[in-house]
């Protein structure tokens, strides 16, 4: 009995001194002037698609959970978010050329094609960033097409110009 | 004499077909079978050479093969050539390409400069439109 009192002490002075442990969770923005559903690409199904599925952690608009506040699963929800908004920001859009742009539609279009994202972990804190089938189409036809439509604006520019 | 009205009435009626198509349409067609969709020779001539080893249809290096297939990428559509190529450039400007484990085994697939600039000029691509 006493050793289990001394044991679970020792757990509670752990888990208070992992929250002295400093952890920086990104920023928060909401207004972006760059953003990829302002840029007029996006319909309003597939927008709240992205909002629901994606932009926790591809975007400056993260929305913390309770458990992002509380070591140590702050510090997975601090490395994901890192993570994802380095490898592709829908806050940041604007800023990309227009090959970028194109390379991250595809990305988009064969992540979640095969189902590798959103992530597991997400989706299992987040029931509502779930993907129907129905919805993965819908977001890979509209990278796709969105691919298209970014070539033939350019092209046609370049027609114009010559 | 029937015969010889023939040939300026089809001459006619082709004339009269091809005005239902938009010249626009016609021009963009052009230019995408033309110019862009194969590799320039001296580009290719880089790829068979340094890349094309393990990026092809039949590699064994099913990673190498998932993330770019040589043979898919002429049939590909425009717009999936170009992301294609804008990642190929990431990936070569972040110097990650050929992998270094394998240039320790096979230090002559490293790329020659002059080869490397090569990639970089022709998968750099196009640039966007302003906006208007």
């Amino acid at each position: 009995m006493k050793w289990g009192t001394y044991l679970l002490g020792l757990l509670v002075l752990l888990f208070l001194g992992l929250q002295l442990a400093p952890n920086e969770l990104p920023e928060v923005h909401i207004y972006n002037s760059g953003d990829l559903i302002q840029s007029g690409l996006v319909n309003e199904d597939v927008a709240a698609l992205l909002k629901t599925a994606c932009y926790d952690c591809h975007s400056n608009e993260t929305k913390y959970p309770w458990y992002a506040k509380v070591a140590p699963s702050s510090w997975l929800v601090a490395k994901d978010v890192r993570e994802g908004r380095e490898a592709l920001n829908f806050s940041r859009w604007e800023e990309l050329d227009l090959m970028q742009q194109l390379g991250k539609l595809d990305d988009v279009a064969i992540e979640v094609d095969e189902g590798r994202m959103p992530m597991d972990i997400y989706v299992k804190m987040h029931r509502e960033a779930k993907l129907t089938d129905a919805q993965r189409e819908l977001i890979v036809a509209w990278a796709e097409d969105t691919m298209d439509r970014l070539v033939e604006d350019s092209e046609a520019y370049e027609e114009e110009q010559d | 004499m029937k015969k010889l009205l023939l040939i300026p009435a089809l001459a006619l009626t082709v004339f009269l077909f091809l005005q239902a198509t938009s010249k626009e349409a016609i021009e963009t067609t052009i230019i995408a079978v033309e110019f862009d969709n194969e590799i320039p020779a001296h580009v290719k001539a880089v790829i068979d050479q340094k890349c094309y080893g393990c990026h092809n249809a039949e590699s064994k290096n099913e990673k190498g093969k998932k993330k770019l297939d040589w043979d898919d990428f002429e049939s590909s559509r425009r717009a999936k050539q170009l992301a294609t190529m804008a990642k190929i450039n990431e990936t070569l400007i972040e110097g990650e390409m050929p992998p270094a484990k394998f240039l320790e085994s096979k230090p002559e697939g490293k790329l020659s400069p002059e080869e490397l600039q090569t990639l970089l000029d022709w998968s750099a691509g196009k640039k966007r439109a302003p906006k208007q």
